[in-house]
């Protein structure tokens, strides 16, 4: 990318002082999450700050996709039942899902927020068969990964909607028209984002090189994690709205191969039954968009 | 706070009745797909369900349990288990069954082959509807492939070769005559452009769309007239397999590879696998859909 676009980026990136609809306690949560040591309370004080994101966190933890079959009843409670960082990463999703005022959105933001929360549950139901994988890690890096389209509609409005309504047009993937048209993609807008809310290096890394694994050079198995499991949600109906005139030989993938490499059980997954299993979870993340988001749009 | 919670919309039930399905029916998934590469995703667990509560009855027994031991440990087990697959797979079917399949086909497939140097030189394309029983499949394809000719595949010779091992069915197919249950997923615009009403109830085919269709007997286990079934570009083989046992699968399997062209493209029903039956073939995902890919040669995957 030439270098005056990456000045563009960051200038404008810049200019997202502060969000409207930001919650509080997003930016000294994502702080939390950085660190290795995390105490119960912390979270729970941070929580206690803002009742509607705690009221909101209780039911999205009572969620198929998070495994309580009961709605707990405190913050301290969901953490006793599933541990604090599945409640760190439930939190983050539903700060995450504050954050963008609604009119600005190029894109219908549930179908964002579908693709978004599906890719995370994506990635963690693979780490789940893989058995040194982290998987609220996982599912962090997935539910972050195209906030660069949060970027793009907030300070490249006026650019981005002929893309988006170019890639529906035509059947592409947006990644490939935005660096067509405008030379930049979401993973340059996105980083700048991440790098101003200081996110862990990883996450970055994921952010930055989920379309292009080969130059990633740091923390190449979580990028290749979510780039795989990017293709699979955008073949499996949690997508960007838009039939994608597009073939995917995952197995082929470079990305495969580099999650082969570190992860020697993947061999023993069953691609095809995965894929099945996935069209079960589907219902969930529909459900639990409209939870999070308003109501779940009806596909055609 | 109060917080609310529809339990409902907390814990979607996969039947349509609203009763909670026993455990040991998804026991019996996983078991249908081990031997068979059925898979019945939870929103249909319940077919499966009524599959073997028909199976049960007619067995006498009373609980899942009981069933899941009959169709595991009981000596009869492999003759229960393909009674089952009768039960869950009978042969219903309609025209433009598989959307997603269809969308594969001519958004992506088409235009990949149609891209292709030798194609350009040939401009021809064929398509094999392997156990195609009634024809619903072929004449669908028959009518994807028809408006496809109007634009990407202008001047191409296209050729649909439809088989089944069971003489009554083809003789069925090409009459091409069908009702209003195998034509529920048919549009308006495809009656009217490809049907001549019958009567009342019923439309037939259009020759244009039989034209493109040879009908024949063929059984997908004689070797050697599997060797005649050269140059395909696409073979469809839906729901069929399920009735073979492992080694005539994958013998069958075997044949489709080299009945295909490089660059060919295999499908098979919305919720069959191959499972580790065949190493040849690239696995693909489309929108909604996988299908089994031989590699082109320049492709160097081979």
């Amino acid at each position: 990318m030439n270098p005056s676009l990456t000045k563009t980026i960051r200038e404008r990136v810049q200019r997202i002082k502060t969000m409207p609809a930001i919650p509080a306690v997003f930016l000294p949560l994502l702080k939390l999450l950085a660190r290795e040591e995390v105490q119960v309370d912390e979270v729970v004080r941070l929580v206690s700050y803002d009742s509607a994101i705690a009221a909101q966190c209780l039911r999205v933890a009572s969620s198929p996709l998070f495994g309580m079959a009961q709605p707990p009843k405190s913050i301290k409670g969901a953490v006793m039942s599933l541990g604090l960082r599945r409640v760190e990463t439930i939190l983050l999703t539903c700060c995450l899902g504050q954050a963008f005022p609604a009119k600005k959105w190029a894109l219908d933001p549930i179908v964002f927020w579908r693709h978004s929360l599906g890719c995370a549950m994506v990635c963690r139901k693979i780490s789940e068969k893989l058995a040194s994988a982290d998987r609220e890690k996982a599912y962090t890096a997935g539910l972050m990964h195209d906030i660069g389209f949060m970027v793009n509609c907030l300070v490249f409005s006026k650019e981005f909607a002929p893309v988006m309504e170019h890639a529906c047009q035509e059947g592409i993937p947006l990644n490939e028209v935005e660096q067509d048209t405008l030379g930049f993609t979401h993973s340059d807008t996105g980083r700048a984002l991440a790098e101003k809310w200081g996110l862990a290096d990883d996450i970055i890394e994921v952010i930055s090189h989920h379309h292009a694994i080969e130059d990633s050079q740091a923390a190449q198995p979580l990028v290749a994690l979510v780039h795989i499991s990017d293709l699979l949600c955008r073949m499996r109906g949690m997508d960007y709205g838009y039939y994608e005139r597009h073939r995917v030989d995952l197995i082929a993938d470079p990305a495969w191969a580099i999650l082969h490499k570190e992860y020697h059980d993947l061999e023993g997954v069953d691609l095809v039954q995965f894929t099945f299993e996935l069209d079960e979870a589907v219902e969930d993340i529909h459900t639990l968009v409209s939870m999070v988001f308003g109501p779940a749009p009806v596909r055609p | 706070m109060t917080i609310t919670v529809q339990p409902a919309m907390m814990h979607p039930s996969p039947n349509p009745g609203g009763e909670v399905v026993d455990p040991v029916y998804r026991q019996i998934r996983d078991l249908v797909y081990k031997v068979s590469g059925i898979y019945k995703a939870e929103e249909k667990l319940y077919l499966l369900a009524d599959g073997c509560v028909r199976r049960m009855k007619f067995l006498g027994l009373r609980t899942p349990r009981q069933y899941w031991d009959c169709l595991t440990v009981q000596p009869q087990r492999e003759q229960q288990l393909r009674e089952l697959l009768n039960e869950i797979t009978t042969g219903e079917t309609c025209l433009f069954r598989s959307q997603p399949q269809l969308d594969a086909l001519r958004k992506v497939i088409l235009p990949e082959l149609a891209a292709q140097e030798t194609k350009q030189t040939t401009r021809r394309l064929r398509i094999w509807s392997a156990g195609c029983s009634t024809g619903e499949e072929s004449y669908t394809l028959a009518m994807n492939l028809l408006e496809e000719s109007e634009r990407l595949l202008k001047g191409w010779t296209i050729e649909i070769l439809a088989t089944d091992l069971n003489d009554r069915s083809v003789e069925t197919a090409k009459a091409g005559i069908y009702g209003g249950y195998a034509l529920r997923n048919t549009t308006d615009y495809f009656k009217r452009k490809y049907f001549t009403v019958v009567d009342e109830k019923k439309l037939q085919v259009r020759p244009e769309a039989k034209k493109l269709i040879t009908f024949s007997r063929l059984n997908l286990q004689d070797d050697n007239k599997m060797l005649f079934m050269k140059g395909m570009d696409v073979i469809f083989c839906c729901n069929v397999l399920i009735y073979f046992d492992c080694a005539s699968k994958s013998k069958v399997i075997k044949h489709f590879f080299s009945n295909l062209n490089f660059g060919g493209y295999f499908f098979l029903g919305t919720s069959e696998s191959l499972m580790k039956l065949n190493d040849q073939f690239h696995l693909i995902h489309f929108p909604g859909t996988i299908a089994y890919w031989k590699p082109s040669l320049s492709s160097g995957k081979l």
